[in-house]
């Protein structure tokens, strides 16, 4: 007990007054008529708040209370359809079978096939071109239109210099290029900030890809040198796919999956 | 001077509670209210307000929390061991290395939201953006939450800490659990620290203060400390060897001679060897306690001894202090806190010891050179052997004497009613310190109402006052005018003096007079036209008679009324015939005419090219080169009648068109 607790001290040598316990425990009884009165003064965001965390509560508590009660409660056991069981009338006839067995390579190639193109994201939203581009208006009275620049999020190489503007028809601003994803392993169910190599596909189209686009579902090739995943050759992977899942220009940030 | 006090460190909000804070904050402080049919650059500026805004709200409120949290190397050694003891440097370093890289790391985010809603073009996106900028500074906090409660704990405990000055007057009090360290400190201050029969009791630190030779010492209760490794030692030890390891303090090892506090006399003397490198340079004071159970001089032999020894070691520090090495008292001190025998000199003991070492210390440091020159004491040398006392006249002893003898004598009311019955029976007269100009009236009735009338409207307090008032400045007055008259009367005058003063008075009660008559009548005026003049009262003649008779001369103010009540007259000029001019030829009448004119001298005017000093030209020439470029200039305008700056101008103060008609938008300034 340090020297300023004197609270502590006064306990210790006087104990509690008298009272102490049953004010305390009315204070507590009380409590819940309190929080109700500011439940429903409370105006604005200060309510909004307040009933949320108070929703919050109640949900868990009825979980728990739920929780407590399945082990008291008699419930009827739904029993599971066996597998394989078919109805009466259809007892008497005999299953096909396929004439000729597949291979299990074949099957699998098959299977690899058509994973190839399954993709997270398989559909996403084509975006217009006048979504894409805003245009800008050049020479000395602004009577041409024939610059566009690009308002989504663009990936450009670490190389890359812009042409001299006189033949620069699409521009790329640097506010809006980005060089890192935010790439989550879907079965180690971690993320990373990996490097962008390059735009792989852009799915509104092949210009877009060229420009570097990147909108949601576009399909990145990422640096993965950090994650140490090797072939089955023992050869250390670095280049992966992943597809993009957010609008990173209304993120601000590059959120993608990475394809395994 | 650096003031130790960690009571003020602002309270840190645990990570919700920030997230919080800040956020309606923000809600509060930017504007709400804001529009998709706005200008494009003014949603972005919306947005980027509330951006910008929430980032500067989160780095004051960290900066804060950076800034007013002791770092542990810039604080006194004491406070900086101290805290490492009870906190753990490395976790506080970690927390607040914690708090600083969030800090950065939000100021990074905001930075970089604030350029991406540059290319925002819509409101939606901008609010996007928004929303991912504002969450994602939460996150950061939210990542924090674990250093911000552990800060707030520590700030909790801080505030708790005795406040201990480290470069004050100290008393250190150390030594084995349980052997009255604290019944000691109990004693000599107010700090009521708490006292129980058992083994560490005290747990921490505490501050006590105590008055000796008018000067306040600090004294300080440590926790006991066992003697063991200095690895193995728990918190609270470290605690008190903290203390002693960095304050500069007079120490007092308390030994109990008894053994009730079930430690030997030997463990308590190994504990001492153990710690006395701590002891080093600090004068040290061993204090047998209990003496009330066990008397020093009944220990047995091998204890005594080993007392001894400690005393011996105990002397080192005088000696090492420069003291006389055979000065032995002050070192080994007995006491029981329990009859309270011997405290005061311990106390006493320890505090002459520690001033001592400190004056010898500042006389040793260089500073005080800059002190000492400043300081001398004059004693003037005896001139011979006879005493010079002070010289008080017996006349003043007596009156002192007598001052003193009636002060202490001086009866109060409450002397009075004690010796005449006491209360109730005793009825104090308030009239009797009245103070009235006869003592006799003090006991006196005074009637409310007399003759019908209300006594007190007639008491007038100061009426014989004002009224000598009233008659000296009658007197006064009196006197005034007695000097008036004197001062006319002129019994000092010669004769001739006497006959002018006549003469000036008569003059002026005629003058008034004159003075009256014409007041009264049309007469005042200054100039009389002729017609109302008819006596011709006012003529030159009576003028001069006046202002010669008054002594000037008056032929200018009569020439000069004379030509301003005449007309100017056609005159010829005085003739010139028969100068040299009439060689001249005179072949036309003109000439005549001409020659008539020629022959009054004209004033001339200058030449245009005459240099006049003060227009700034060198020569006359260039004045009139100057004349002569100002001339052409002017010409070409002349010419064309053209406004010039030296033109008068009315301008128009309302013109017609803009003040006539109605008038739409954009009408107001051009029709």
């Amino acid at each position: 007990m340090p020297q300023g607790d004197y609270i502590d001290l006064h306990r210790k040598r006087y104990g509690y007054r008298l009272d102490h316990f049953e004010r305390k425990r009315k204070k507590e009884a009380r409590e819940v008529h309190k929080r109700s009165q500011i439940a429903q003064k409370a105006l604005g965001i200060k309510g909004k708040m307040f009933a949320k965390k108070r929703y919050a509560e109640k949900a868990q508590m009825k979980k728990t209370l739920a929780m407590h009660e399945e082990s008291s409660t008699r419930r009827k056991v739904d029993d599971d359809v066996s597998k394989g069981a078919v109805p009466a009338y259809l007892l008497d006839r005999e299953n096909t079978t396929r004439a000729k067995v597949l291979s299990n390579t074949i099957k699998q190639k098959r299977k690899e096939k058509a994973g190839k193109w399954e993709v997270p994201l398989p559909k996403v939203r084509p975006v217009a071109e006048d979504e894409m581009f805003k245009v800008l208006r050049t020479g000395k009275r602004k009577t041409k239109q024939w610059k566009r620049m690009i308002t989504k999020a663009t990936f450009v190489g670490p190389a890359f210099t812009r042409k001299p503007p006189k033949y620069e028809r699409f521009i790329r601003p640097s506010g809006l290029r980005f060089t890192k994803a935010h790439v989550t392993h879907p079965e180690l169910k971690c993320t990373f900030n990996l490097e962008i190599i390059g735009v792989k596909k852009n799915p509104n189209g092949q210009m877009y890809t060229s420009l570097g686009v990147m909108t949601r579902g576009t399909i990145i090739e990422v640096n993965v040198s950090e994650l140490g995943l090797v072939t089955p050759a023992g050869k250390v992977v670095w280049g992966k796919y992943a597809q993009v899942t957010n609008n990173p220009e209304n993120d601000g940030c590059i959120n993608a999956v990475l394809l395994v | 001077m650096v003031q130790y006090n960690f009571k003020n460190i602002t309270v840190v909000p645990n990570g919700k509670d920030f997230i919080d804070i800040i956020l309606s904050r923000t809600q509060r402080q930017t504007p709400t209210v804001v529009h998709k049919g706005y200008a494009i650059s003014r949603l972005r500026q919306f947005y980027m307000r509330k951006v910008k805004y929430t980032q500067t709200n989160y780095y004051d409120k960290l900066s804060t929390i950076i800034d007013e949290f002791p770092r542990l190397d810039d604080i006194h050694p004491f406070y900086g061991d101290l805290l490492h003891v009870l906190y753990n440097k490395d976790h506080y370093k970690l927390a607040l290395g914690q708090i600083n890289t969030a800090r950065n790391l939000i100021s990074k985010i905001a930075k970089d939201y604030v350029r991406l809603l540059k290319y925002g073009d819509s409101l939606y996106r901008c609010k996007c953006l928004k929303v991912a900028a504002l969450g994602r500074m939460c996150t950061v906090i939210k990542r924090v939450a674990p250093s911000l409660a552990y800060l707030e704990q520590i700030r909790q405990h801080m505030a708790r800490l005795p406040s201990i000055d480290p470069n004050t007057r100290t008393i250190l009090i150390c030594g084995y659990p349980n052997v009255g360290k604290s019944s000691f400190i109990n004693k000599i201050t107010r700090a009521d620290v708490d006292v129980q029969p058992y083994a560490f009791t005290t747990k921490s630190l505490f501050v006590g203060h105590t008055d000796y030779k008018y000067l306040r010492y600090q004294v300080i209760d440590t926790p006991g400390i066992l003697d063991r490794p200095f690895e193995d030692r728990n918190i609270i030890e470290m605690c008190s060897i903290t203390a002693l390891a960095h304050l500069r303090a007079a120490v007092l090892f308390f030994l109990d001679i008894s053994g009730s506090c079930g430690y030997t006399i030997a463990q308590q003397a190994a504990l001492f060897h153990s710690i006395k490198s701590l002891f080093m340079n600090k004068p040290l004071t061993i204090v047998c306690n209990k003496t009330d159970l066990q008397p020093l001089e009944g220990i047995s032999e091998e204890d005594m001894k080993l007392v001894m020894e400690m005393k011996a070691e105990a002397m080192k520090t005088v000696i090492g202090q420069g003291g006389e090495p055979t000065d032995d008292q002050g070192v080994l001190l007995t006491m029981s806190t329990l009859t309270e025998d011997g405290v005061i000199a311990v106390k006493n003991a320890a505090c002459e010891r520690l001033l001592d070492q400190r004056v010898e210390i500042k006389m040793k440091s260089k500073k005080i050179n800059d002190c000492l020159n400043r300081f001398h004491v004059a004693i003037p040398k005896p001139r011979d052997q006879k005493e010079r006392p002070p010289c008080i006249p017996q006349a003043v002893l007596e009156a002192k004497a007598k001052q003193a003898a009636e002060k202490e004598k001086r009866k109060t009311e409450k002397d009075l009613e004690n010796e005449n019955g006491g209360a109730g029976v005793y009825s104090a007269s308030l009239k009797k310190n009245y103070i009235l100009a006869n003592d006799e009236w003090k006991e006196d009735v005074l009637p409310e109402i007399l003759d019908g009338h209300n006594v007190y409207d007639f008491i007038d307090p100061d009426i014989l006052q004002r009224l000598e008032e009233l008659e000296q400045e009658e007197g006064l007055r009196q006197a005034e005018e007695v000097d008036d008259d004197f001062e006319m009367d002129g019994k000092e005058l010669t004769p001739e003096e006497q006959q002018a003063l006549a003469e000036i008075r008569k003059k002026k009660s005629l003058l008034i007079q004159q003075h009256r008559i014409k007041k009264s009548t049309a007469e005042s005026r200054p100039i009389v036209p002729r017609k109302f003049d008819k006596d011709k009262q006012f003529t030159t003649r009576r003028m001069g008679r006046q202002l010669s008779a008054l002594g000037l001369d008056p032929s200018k103010a009569i020439d000069r009324a004379r030509s301003r009540s005449r007309g100017r007259k056609r005159e010829r000029s005085p003739d010139n015939d028969g100068g040299d001019a009439m060689d001249m030829d005179v072949d036309t009448p003109n000439k005549r005419l001409r020659m008539r004119s020629r022959s009054r001298s004209r004033s001339v005017s200058r030449p245009p090219g005459e240099l006049v000093p003060g227009e700034g030209f060198k020569d006359s020439a260039q004045k009139v080169k100057a004349q002569k470029l100002a001339k052409k200039s002017s010409k070409k305008r002349n010419k064309d009648a053209r406004r010039g700056e030296a033109d008068r101008v009315i301008p128009t103060l309302k013109p017609k068109h803009l003040f006539s008609g109605k008038r739409s938008s954009g009408k107001t300034d051009r029709r």
